[in-house]
């Protein structure tokens, strides 16, 4: 890739990561590569999407797609099976629905998604009960208007039973207390440049913010800044010296290839 | 007068008399108002509620039923005692009622309208001439006109019509159609035509059924019986090596009204614990009224009921889904939120975004989802609005990507733009004329926000006025 070295990889969720992990030698799986994120470290994803129950929050009114983006990136990673994806109807006429084609954009199998169209909140909370617990599915996704402490509680238990994790699609105006494992606020950040078109958007680039996190209490608070690469098909952490104007860029492709195909 | 009841015809007050003149005959008569459709729809849920004896029952005219109950009498111990239990069944609910049994649809009718008693029965192996041949002519549910006609020949009881010949018979008539109607009556009444019943509801492949002595007042009770009732029935399926895909539960009230819970399955299925399951949140919502005293599961759509070798370990397992738990799963769900609550996206092969996919109810299996197709359809956004949102937008004219736009009441400003990707409409499907191309621009604003912006038609295309600009969708 052309910014590799300018870049911090970190395909998520890959076994050897794992491994290091569970022996408590994630010194040795950091990278020795110099521009470095300072707090990023191997454990990143914090199980998003492996287990328990994550809040993605957008981080402003309209942040919905990068909110979704972050899911479906962190769906990559999640074990074998069904997402079930279930969805309040009011709320998809506010902000649309997920598509298969979209999802097959992250690299996503869209034949492994099944949709749950819920009339109200508490549908929605009881679909999202009954998927965690059934053991059935790989990973529910529930896009909720609001959820309250005890619902987060109930949530977390139902995992804890039936291991399957949860993440849970909540709008800009979520706060307060949560029983669930962590809460990311993810905002969209001005894309990667795309090496094709100055003026094109380049990779999708959002921030998440660590909000609250019981499992890694050091790192509540910290921001991620992550970049999709939808052509290796991998979420990776963007270091900020790399997030360099474009004009620094040396000779753009753009130069060699005038014309693109326009679909 | 549409219809008189017994003290009043005893003064003398008839149907098809005017009001005035019934008036005139019984000064006190009390009358309201006839509302046919209001008694069509009465009709219809007492022959709803007449499936509680057979599945086969029927309208008959606007003031019948018809009741197939071959075979059916076993059920209540001999074709006396199910009569009895029509009978005071109907009276318990305020109806009066005239009851007919016959070998043939034609002699029930003509017994049950014309014969003697309130009850009158012509059992099998009597002879249907002799039960039928005092009956008045009317009983061959003939038109007035071909009554009239039979009763100027001197034929007034049906038993005349046994010794005329019937050529004889026909050549009296002016008109043919009048001639073979009274044939044909006259057949099917003694059973020589054979009459279809067309029934209110298709009878179901296999059923359970419980009566209660007691009539039940409470959904504990209910959810009792439901347990008995899916066990016998899924006995019943397992005989046959099969499994259904919809099931319905009715409660038969004894005031003459019946609840229906219906639900249906992703894939065929005959677990009773899965079943009772499914019918369990939804018990409360059978109203018992004055208590219930017959409960009826029936299965429908019967299939080969799919059966898989379950595998040692999940690591064992060539594919990682387990379709029957995810087919339960999916079950539970649709009869938690409703029919149609789990659905799995499809491809549709078109290049017009709003038509690309669709959702489909899951029926036990994923989507047929290409590679080919997914290749070929580029780089598209995640999350799709329901229908395209007008936005102002500011933009270098004839076709150059927006600079800024307002959606929502906000402005927001573009940074970085790509396309367009034109997509023209499918001339092979709109009618109207006036389907525009559309030119797709993909556009990031300056917080990072990717949009999915169209254009719809070209300036200067001749089909329309300057082109609006919508919003589509949002990428991630």
């Amino acid at each position: 890739m052309i910014h590799s070295s300018r870049l911090t990889h970190w395909v998520l969720g890959t076994n050897i990561e794992h491994m290091i992990d569970k022996r408590g030698l994630t010194r040795l799986a950091q990278p020795v590569a110099g521009l470095r994120d300072d707090a990023a470290t191997s454990a990143f994803p914090l199980d998003l999407a492996k287990a328990g129950v994550h809040e993605i929050v957008e981080g402003h009114y309209g942040d919905t797609g990068a909110a979704t983006g972050f899911a479906l990136a962190a769906l990559r990673d999640s074990r074998a099976g069904v997402w079930l994806w279930i969805y309040e109807r009011s709320l998809s006429v506010d902000q649309g629905r997920v598509t298969g084609l979209g999802a097959a954009g992250f690299g996503l199998d869209p034949a492994r998604f099944l949709f749950v169209e819920a009339s109200s909140p508490m549908e929605a909370l009881i679909a999202t009960e009954e998927g965690i617990r059934s053991g059935a599915v790989s990973t529910v996704i529930t896009e909720l208007r609001d959820i309250d402490f005890t619902a987060t509680r109930r949530l977390i238990l139902a995992s804890e039973v039936g291991g399957t994790p949860s993440l849970l699609l909540l709008p800009h105006t979520r706060e307060g207390a949560t029983a669930a494992h962590a809460r990311w606020r993810v905002s969209p950040a001005p894309s990667a440049p795309n090496p094709f078109d100055p003026r094109a958007p380049g990779f999708p680039r959002w921030t998440a913010k660590l909000e609250r996190c019981r499992s890694a209490q050091n790192q509540a608070g910290h921001r991620f800044n992550l970049e999709f690469d939808d052509e290796a098909l991998c979420l990776r952490l963007v270091s900020q010296l790399a997030d360099r104007p474009t004009a620094s860029d040396p000779a753009s492709p753009a130069d060699i290839l005038p014309f693109r195909q326009t679909g | 007068m549409a219809a008189v009841n017994r003290p009043a015809k005893a003064l003398g007050v008839e149907t098809g008399l005017r009001f005035a003149d019934a008036k005139s005959r019984a000064p006190d008569i009390v009358a309201e108002p006839i509302d046919r459709q209001a008694d069509k729809a009465a009709l219809k849920a007492l022959g709803l509620w007449a499936t509680r004896w057979t599945p086969l029952s029927a309208l008959d005219g606007d003031d019948g039923l018809r009741l197939d109950v071959t075979g059916c009498a076993r059920l209540f111990g001999s074709e006396g005692a199910l009569l009895s239990d029509i009978g005071e069944r109907m009276e318990a609910g305020g109806l009066t009622c005239q009851l007919g049994v016959g070998p043939t649809p034609g002699a029930a009718w003509a017994l049950s309208r014309y014969g003697p008693g309130k009850v009158t029965v012509c059992r099998g192996d009597q002879p249907i001439k002799q039960a039928l041949k005092d009956l008045p002519i009317a009983g061959l549910r003939l038109t007035e006109n071909t009554e009239c006609l039979l009763r100027r020949f001197g034929l007034t009881r049906i038993g005349q019509l046994y010794n005329i010949d019937r050529s004889a018979l026909a050549r009296r008539f002016a008109s043919k159609n009048a001639a073979n109607a009274v044939r044909l009556r006259l057949d099917q009444a003694l059973g020589l035509i054979q009459e279809p019943l067309a029934p209110l509801k298709t009878p179901p492949d296999y059923i359970a059924r419980q009566s209660f002595v007691e009539p039940l007042v409470c959904g504990d009770g209910i959810a009792a019986a439901l347990t008995g009732l899916t066990e016998t029935l899924c006995t019943k399926l397992e005989r046959d090596g099969c499994g259904a895909r919809e099931f319905v539960l009715m409660a038969f009230r004894s005031d003459g009204a019946a609840s229906t819970l219906s639900l249906s399955t992703a894939r065929s299925v005959r677990d009773s614990a899965h079943i009772l399951r499914l019918f369990r949140d939804r018990i409360e919502s059978i109203d018992p009224g004055f208590g219930i005293d017959l409960l009826t599961l029936a299965a429908f759509r019967p299939d080969n009921l799919q059966t898989e070798a379950r595998h040692l370990s999940a690591d064992l397992a060539p594919e990682p889904v387990d379709k029957t738990a995810l087919a339960a799963l999916a079950d539970r769900l649709t009869a938690r939120l409703g029919e149609g609550a789990v659905r799995i996206p499809c491809p549709i092969n078109t290049h017009d975004p709003a038509r690309a996919e669709t959702h489909i109810p899951f029926e036990g299996e994923a989507g047929d989802w290409d590679n080919a197709l997914l290749a070929c359809r580029g780089d598209r956004p995640a999350r799709m609005l329901g229908r395209p949102e007008a936005v102002d937008v500011l933009a270098e004219v004839p076709d150059g990507p927006p600079v800024r736009f307002v959606w929502r009441r906000m402005s927001r400003l573009v940074k970085r733009a790509d396309g367009p990707e034109r997509i023209a409409p499918e001339w092979w499907r709109s009618f109207n004329s006036s389907a525009r191309a559309r030119d797709y621009y993909r556009i990031e604003d300056e917080d990072g926000r990717r949009y999915w912006v169209f254009r719809d038609g070209l300036y200067s295309d001749g089909r329309g006025g300057d082109p609006r600009w919508y919003i589509h969708a949002l990428f991630s």
